[in-house]
């Protein structure tokens, strides 16, 4: 049963969109009861990866081996090492959060839409498992498939167009940059795998370049600041479950490369441009949570704070040591709770009243305790409040860059007051003072779907910001690695 | 110089095949069709499905050739692996293209089952353009094949359209073949031979400081082949025929001109210019890399502005002709077999593009689809169909993991084996960029829905039968890409000495 787990993870999903295919269109709950079954088999059983995972070795584990185009050298080899089992796990958890938060808010081309997620779940864990770059980039593409009709299909506005467009341009662009950088690479090397990689030694001028070229790509996805348009537009349009995975996620699959691939295989790349990721990620942060500050759609501040998130995450990584590294992880991590959390709790507000204007929304919390009680808790978690996931991750970040550059830390530590700012004015307007009874008469709360929704993403942020030592045990060896590279 | 009568005959016998039957073809199609006691039948379905079997015979006799490494003839055509597998190629993609026309052909009622017979002589015309080996044989059979397109290009004898894509189509065709047989009689009045063999090892040991102006002749007149082939193969700039042509003909004949004849020229060109010429690398290779940056440039921003479906779709060929360019410009063996994977994963796509083409038609009146935006909301009348194509359309763009992205990515790595970064970097930009033309054709479907509904028929079984093959080829090519890359592999490495 444990022989092939990580193969069983990617066939999973399959064998689920197999048996959505047959199963007719009219029978709805039926089709959502057999993505729901099919994502939580995988959640559950990429838990075994979690538990059976060795965390004395920084060596991959669970390692798969497939004969592929040998005529190019090029083969399919996946495993998971102390980084990337998080990722699938938050990928496997977070498909299956998907799929039950769209439970009633998909209306039309349902079949479609499971298929669309469970495709993207399995597509998720093989970006996070491979191990060959060129591989890496293949599957690191072929999410934009499926997420360009989720935003497209099943978007809210008719500017979603607009946004799946950009989205799907902008990380296209960004990518065959790095797509050309790997054909360079396999030039240089005559292989694209991984571990191989890492004992080629390249040049100092080859390695600025290739660093770029990759760089083009990830700070698209990441966002880094002159490249995150896309980010609020796609966010707004997408639906809640979109939302979800794109920040929960897809986010993280740039922030993953820059660790995997720019910091191992081009480390004096990387050495050589931290002051100019120091200078995007400080912008990020502040002006991203400025720029929250006067947004009146309730998920572009979400947007706009994933964004300043993931220049703490940048920050982190180029810090380059021990602390950063496993911080930013840590941050990924918990944004990938916290910010599905924020999203999935505006659409709870959304699918009743169907619009995002904090104009409409003020006093809930004299109509909607319990959800007053999640949002509050998560804006706080949000904010980096200590106890709360964010804390125990930023903390460690601003630890890892304070030692190597002072000036970055103290900028960055303004945008946590900043982000403190932005939640608690987003709170106060939307939860406190006076009912506008004449834009929205009739509150409902939330109900046992949405609350076993969000409950265990209470248990995660919680778990992670009291006791984060069970996630840095299992990352420390591989970081360490990351850094005896370096 | 001896004629070995046993082993020529057999190894041309797919070619002799298909010529004798086609006598008795034209006398059985003609009798039958004129034939007043059964009422003057129409018989396009009854010719179509007997081409497609003369065809399929002459697939199992060009597969189970003996004979393989031949020079057949007083050296006059070869027989070789590699003429094998580009022969089979034409022939399942002309067999493909002939059941998709069906339906088109019944709908629009083209009732002339002259086309059948004139597209399997171009056929025939194409084999013998693969396995040519002296340039009066490469000469006749490019004829031959130009020929038979020119009067099927304008089939429609009735539309405007259609008889002024085939009198362009004549007179560019024309044009394009004179300046061919020009650089041919150049290469014969300074080396004195046409045979393939004898201008390889001519050319392999030319010294072009020796004798300069012999030399600038020869070069004269191996660009003048290259430019006749480059016009064949509708590359810009010499690519203003392919949208007037394909846009006029009817829908069944783009098809073939747009399926067919590409991998045919393509393996004359590189037959030519990577083993005859290949002594003279430099000269062509500019120009080639000229041409393949052009056509990757123009085919794209033409694209961008296109209202009319074949249109859309000529300008697209013109940049895929672009990339398949890269490869054998390359100069490498990697390239030619870059280009052979590109030009087979691009059939697949367009016989996928047309079945969808030939066969969808509006609800009411069964009128064709003419501009692109009678495809919008095609999600909503027919979600398969458009998901179908959707994928067709992401893997024309390149998007991994689809095969249109691998075959992209060989040509890359050709071009970036050689160092030719500025071609493969303005590869990588215009395949961006094109990836717009072809995500607004997916908007359309998709996303347009709500605004504006065309009801749309669906399809016909054999188109269906064929999108389905096409489309699952290209959605699980990643899983295991070995075979066919073995295949080509195998049959090109014979091709370079």
């Amino acid at each position: 049963m444990f022989d092939f787990i990580l193969s069983w993870l990617i066939l999973i999903p399959f064998i689920g969109i197999l048996i959505i295919l047959g199963i007719p269109k009219t029978q709805i709950s039926a089709i959502k009861l057999c993505a729901f079954v099919t994502s939580l088999i995988a959640f559950v059983y990429s838990l075994f990866l979690f538990v059976l995972f060795d965390n004395s070795t920084s060596k991959f584990q669970f390692l798969e081996y497939l004969e592929w185009l040998p005529s190019l050298n090029l083969h399919l080899f996946i495993g998971v090492d102390g980084i990337s089992v998080f990722f699938i796990l938050l990928s496997t958890f977070l498909i299956s959060v998907c799929i039950l938060t769209s439970w009633n808010s998909v209306v039309k081309y349902e079949k479609e839409y499971y298929i669309c997620f469970l495709s993207m779940g399995a597509l998720l864990i093989f970006v996070f498992s491979v191990l060959d770059v060129l591989v890496f980039y293949i599957f690191f593409e072929s999410i934009l498939i499926p997420m360009f009709f989720v935003i497209g299909i099943w978007g809210s506005r008719t500017r979603k167009i607009k946004a799946a467009y950009q989205f799907f341009l902008y990380t296209l662009i960004g990518s065959v940059l790095m797509l050309l950088a790997i054909f360079l690479i396999y030039f240089e090397a005559g292989t694209t795998d991984f571990q191989l990689l890492l004992n080629v030694p390249f040049s100092e001028k080859k390695q600025i370049i290739l660093w770029l070229a990759f760089f083009a790509s990830f700070a698209v996805k990441v966002p880094m600041v002159p490249f995150h348009i896309w980010l609020p537009e796609a966010h707004v349009e997408a639906p809640t479950a979109g939302s979800v995975i794109l920040a929960g996620i897809l986010l993280k699959m740039g922030t993953y490369g820059l660790v995997r691939f720019s910091l191992c295989l081009f480390p004096d790349g990387s050495v050589y441009f931290t002051p100019l990721v120091y200078l995007m990620s400080i912008i990020a942060v502040v002006y991203t949570s400025i720029t929250t500050l006067r947004q009146i759609d309730l998920k572009k501040i979400i947007a706009y704070s994933s964004v300043a998130h993931m220049g703490f995450v940048t920050i982190g990584i180029f810090s380059l040591n021990l602390q950063g590294i496993e911080g930013s992880i840590l941050i990924m991590l918990s944004h990938g709770f916290v910010s599905s959390a924020l999203f999935l709790c505006i659409g709870v507000l959304y699918d009743r009243h169907h619009t995002r204007m904090i104009k409409y929304y003020t006093g809930i919390a004299q109509v909607m305790p319990l959800y007053t009680l999640f949002f509050l808790f998560f804006s706080v978690a949000n904010l980096g409040f200590p106890g709360m996931s964010s804390f125990s991750g930023e903390f460690l970040t601003l630890v890892g860059a304070f030692s190597s550059n002072t000036l970055v830390t103290f900028i960055a530590c303004l945008g946590m007051i900043l982000s403190a700012a932005y939640s608690l004015w987003l709170c106060n307007r939307i939860l406190f003072g006076q009912l506008k009874i004449h834009y929205i008469s009739n509150y409902i709360d939330m109900n046992k779907r949405e609350v076993a929704v969000l409950f265990p993403l209470v248990i995660c942020t919680l778990w992670m910001g009291i006791y984060p030592e069970i996630f840095l045990d299992v990352m420390h060896v591989s970081v360490s690695n990351i850094l005896e590279i370096i | 110089m001896e004629f070995n009568f046993n082993i020529d005959w057999i190894a041309a016998i797919p070619e002799i095949f298909i010529i004798v039957i086609i006598n008795f073809f034209i006398v059985y199609a003609v009798i039958y069709s004129t034939s007043p006691n059964l009422g003057y039948p129409i018989i396009i379905r009854n010719v179509t499905w007997l081409g497609v079997q003369i065809l399929v015979f002459a697939l199992l006799l060009n597969l189970s050739n003996p004979m393989t490494g031949v020079i057949a003839f007083n050296n006059l055509l070869i027989f070789d692996n590699f003429s094998v597998l580009v022969k089979s190629v034409i022939l399942i993609s002309t067999i493909v293209t002939l059941i998709l026309a069906l339906d088109y052909s019944k709908y629009e009622n083209l009732n002339c089952f002259e086309y059948v017979i004139l597209m399997i002589l171009a056929v025939t015309g194409m084999m013998l353009v693969v396995s040519s080996y002296d340039l009066i044989a490469m000469y006749l059979a490019i004829e031959l094949q130009s020929f038979c397109m020119y009067i099927i290009a304008s089939l429609k004898r009735e539309s405007e359209f259609s008889t002024e894509a085939g009198l362009k189509y004549f007179i560019l065709g024309a044009f394009s073949s004179g300046l061919l047989l020009f650089g041919c009689s150049l290469l014969y009045g300074f080396t004195g031979t046409t045979n393939y063999q004898q201008l390889f090892q001519i050319f392999s040991t030319i010294d072009k400081t020796v004798d300069i102006e012999v030399s600038n002749a020869i070069v004269l007149g191996v660009l003048f082949i290259l430019i006749g082939m480059l016009f064949k193969l509708s590359a810009a700039p010499f690519h203003l025929w392919a949208p007037d042509v394909y846009e006029g003909a009817p829908t069944s004949i783009t098809a073939f001109f747009a399926i067919v004849p590409k991998i045919a020229i393509l393996s004359l060109v590189v037959r030519l210019f990577s083993y005859v010429f290949y002594g003279l690398l430099l000269p062509w290779q500019e120009v080639l890399i000229l041409c393949s940056l052009l056509s990757m440039i123009i085919g794209t921003l033409g694209a961008l502005w296109q209202k009319k479906i074949k249109r859309l779709l000529a300008y697209s060929g013109i940049g895929h002709i672009g990339y398949m360019l890269i490869g054998i410009s390359s100069g490498s063996i990697e390239g030619i077999y870059a280009t052979f994977f590109y030009v087979i994963i691009y059939i697949v796509m367009t016989i996928a593009t047309f079945s969808i083409l030939l066969s969808i038609r509006k609800q009411g009146n069964l009128s064709k689809l003419k501009y692109l935006n009678d495809l919008s909301g095609l999600f909503v009348s027919n979600p398969q169909l458009a998901l179908a194509f959707s994928i067709v359309m992401f893997s024309m763009c390149g998007i991994p993991p689809l095969a249109g992205f691998f075959s992209k990515m060989f040509i890359f790595i050709s071009a970036i084996n050689m160092e030719m970064y500025f071609l493969a970097i303005i590869g990588v930009m215009t395949s961006v960029i094109a990836s717009f033309y072809y995500i607004r054709i997916i908007k359309l479907m998709f996303f347009d829905s709500t605004t504006k509904i065309n009801n749309l028929s669906p399809i016909s079984k054999e188109n269906s039968l064929f999108l389905s093959v096409c489309c699952l080829f290209l959605i699980t090519f990643f899983v295991w890409p070995t075979p066919l890359a073995l295949t080509l592999h195998n049959s090109i490495v014979y091709l370079c000495v």
